[in-house]
């Protein structure tokens, strides 16, 4: 899943997209959200998810269905 | 418009004021209405993201969908030509989850038109269904309302067709209230874009602001604006039709060029959305964090009535909730951004304004309404409902806010101080919704998109549609008048910048009382 796919995915169930940037290894992005949660996408399709909201984020990617560290 | 100008913060408004005669058998420009001391409590309820067009588009002698001429009713794609058939909803108009779902692939070839969700010959899909959220942000929305045509709201959204979506809700109670009291049908909501932004207007009037954002970890959440400083600049690789997909742009940022904070930031007070700082305080957000705002130090409508020793409050739906056991969804789903005064230095945590005049209204604001029927509320409240019953689309469905809202209602009608109350019931923006008719030209920040207002009190023109052009800031203008306060350096701009396009004053509310 690409960044653009999860930003469409979240931000459809209503939890805004605050801020996109590039990581620091330039590998992937990382995503922030409203409700606190994060999003590292790699440019491989890997996804991790933390931060306060990521239970709410896992559960509109699917998948990943769950956070991986949360 | 009259104002109040007392204790006025500006130097013009004290120059006009000490210039006009005064006479003790007359009313004088910038008076308080006549009256106006007969409201002795004021109750503002802040539900989410509906534009009037989509909540009461029908409302018998509202200025509603069947007055729209047929150019407004048309949206436009990214070229200026018109759409032939809308974009299908992408990903589908139902919330995920929900069931059974209206796919992407039932919205295809929709006419370019409005189209009513509820519809049983159409999609009939109830107003207890959660349904797919939209963009709604500073930039998009000036692009979206294009000029006042407001012809470009699928051609700049995320979410196809959605934009032109509304529900017949002639059979929800708040429908019932406004017919009782008084709709405003020309109130518009006071910046430009999201609840971050309009929750600030709701407060202070003004545009927060980062400073040396450039020189920080938020440098790259600074947007790319087009020469003309109001739209965003568009990627190269962005769909040129909004029948090919959601827009690209170079930098969709949430502060302004000039570092203003525009779209969603964080507060830098729990509760926020960004944890403390590892080892730091705890009752912080962690200021190293992109999205984490600095405090802010702007006046606010809270600051004026503290000034004036005006009781007041702020209650917000699962406050103490989500500070002592987290956020949960789907219930309470507490947003952070919602909650405007924990943003500001002078309601940090520790502070005595903080522990007076930020309260929890409880789960399902049982707090709130206890509040109200032992008749102990402050002269002003402000109300804000927890995430599931504040009518967002995405994660909140109409019914559930209506209810809750009109019950809240119906608690304040009963109250001890019901007699000298004055109510507003509104939306703090449009969601990314299309509305038919032009925001007035104002300044920089706003107004934008037209939203619902509901005007409630024992004083209020019963039966009543109000014509009068009113904004968010109508609220502090109201507030400001009753109570004599300072006035807040957003107003008097806006005021200046409404009159400079030539266009008749934003009211104080009063057009929908009557107090004589």
């Amino acid at each position: 899943m690409d960044a653009d796919r999860i930003v469409a995915l979240v931000t459809a169930g209503g939890i805004e997209l605050t801020d996109r940037r590039r990581n620091a290894s330039n590998d992937g992005w990382s995503l922030s959200f409203a409700n606190g949660a994060t999003v590292e996408v790699g440019d491989d399709g890997s996804a991790r998810i933390g931060g306060k909201g990521a239970k709410a984020v896992a559960r509109l990617l699917d998948p990943p269905a769950a956070p991986r560290n949360a | 418009m009259k104002r109040s100008c007392g204790l006025a913060l500006i130097s013009s408004t004290l120059a006009l004021c000490a210039a006009a005669p005064v006479s003790a058998s007359a009313a004088q420009p910038g008076d308080p209405p006549d009256g106006i001391s007969k409201i002795e409590t004021v109750v503002v309820i802040f539900a989410e993201n509906r534009a009037f067009d989509n909540l009461y588009g029908h409302f018998p002698g509202a200025e509603g969908i069947d007055k729209a001429s047929p150019e407004s009713l048309q949206q436009r794609d990214r070229d200026g030509s018109v759409l032939s058939e809308l974009p299908p909803v992408w990903d589908g108009l139902t919330a995920k989850g929900v069931t059974p779902p209206v796919t992407q692939a039932m919205t295809e070839h929709l006419p370019n038109a409005p189209f009513t969700v509820n519809d049983a010959k159409g999609f009939n899909v109830p107003l207890n269904v959660i349904t797919h959220d939209l963009w709604h942000r500073y930039y998009q929305n000036q692009m979206q309302i294009n000029g006042g045509k407001n012809d470009m709201f699928v051609a700049w959204g995320d979410s196809g067709a959605m934009p032109m979506s509304n529900w017949d809700t002639s059979k929800g109670d708040m429908w019932a209230v406004a017919q009782k009291y008084v709709l405003a049908d020309h109130f518009f909501m006071g910046g430009f874009g999201g609840s971050f932004f309009n929750h600030q207007w709701l407060i202070c009037a003004c545009a927060p602001y980062y400073a040396d954002a450039d020189k920080n970890p938020a440098k790259p959440s600074i947007a790319v604006t087009d020469a003309s400083g109001t739209a965003l600049k568009v990627a190269d690789n962005s769909p040129k039709s909004a029948r090919d997909g959601i827009p690209k742009f170079v930098s969709d940022g949430n502060l302004t060029p000039d570092f203003y904070a525009v779209n969603t930031m964080q507060p830098p007070y729990q509760p926020s959305g960004n944890d403390p700082a590892p080892g730091g305080d705890p009752r912080l957000a962690d200021p190293g964090k992109p999205t984490t705002l600095p405090p802010q130090t702007e006046p606010t409508i809270g600051d004026m009535l503290s000034l004036k020793h005006v009781s007041w409050a702020w209650y917000s739906g699962a406050w103490q909730y989500t500070l002592e056991h987290g956020n949960h969804t789907p219930i309470p789903n507490f947003q952070y951004h919602h909650q405007p005064f924990n943003y500001y230095a002078n309601f940090a945590p520790g502070t005595e304004a903080r522990h007076e005049h930020l309260r929890d209204a409880g789960l399902g604001g049982v707090s709130f309404i206890q509040a109200i029927d032992d008749g102990v509320l402050p002269q002003v409240s402000f109300y804000k409902p927890q995430g599931n019953l504040n009518e967002h689309s995405g994660y909140a469905d109409i019914q559930a806010g209506d209810h809750h809202i009109a019950d809240v209602v119906a608690h304040l009608e009963k109250s001890p101080q019901w007699p000298h109350m004055l109510v507003v019931v509104t939306y703090d923006e449009n969601g990314g919704i299309w509305d038919h008719v032009a925001p007035p030209k104002g300044d920089r920040w706003g107004p934008g998109t037209r939203i619902p207002a509901i005007i409630i009190s024992p004083f209020a023109k019963h039966g009543y549609v109000d014509h009068t052009p009113y904004d968010t800031t109508s609220i502090l203008r109201f507030i400001t008048e009753r109570f004599e306060l300072p006035v807040l350096h957003g107003i008097v701009v806006r005021d200046k910048a409404v009159a400079a396009h030539g266009e008749p004053p934003l009211g104080d509310l009063t057009g929908g009382l009557d107090l004589n």
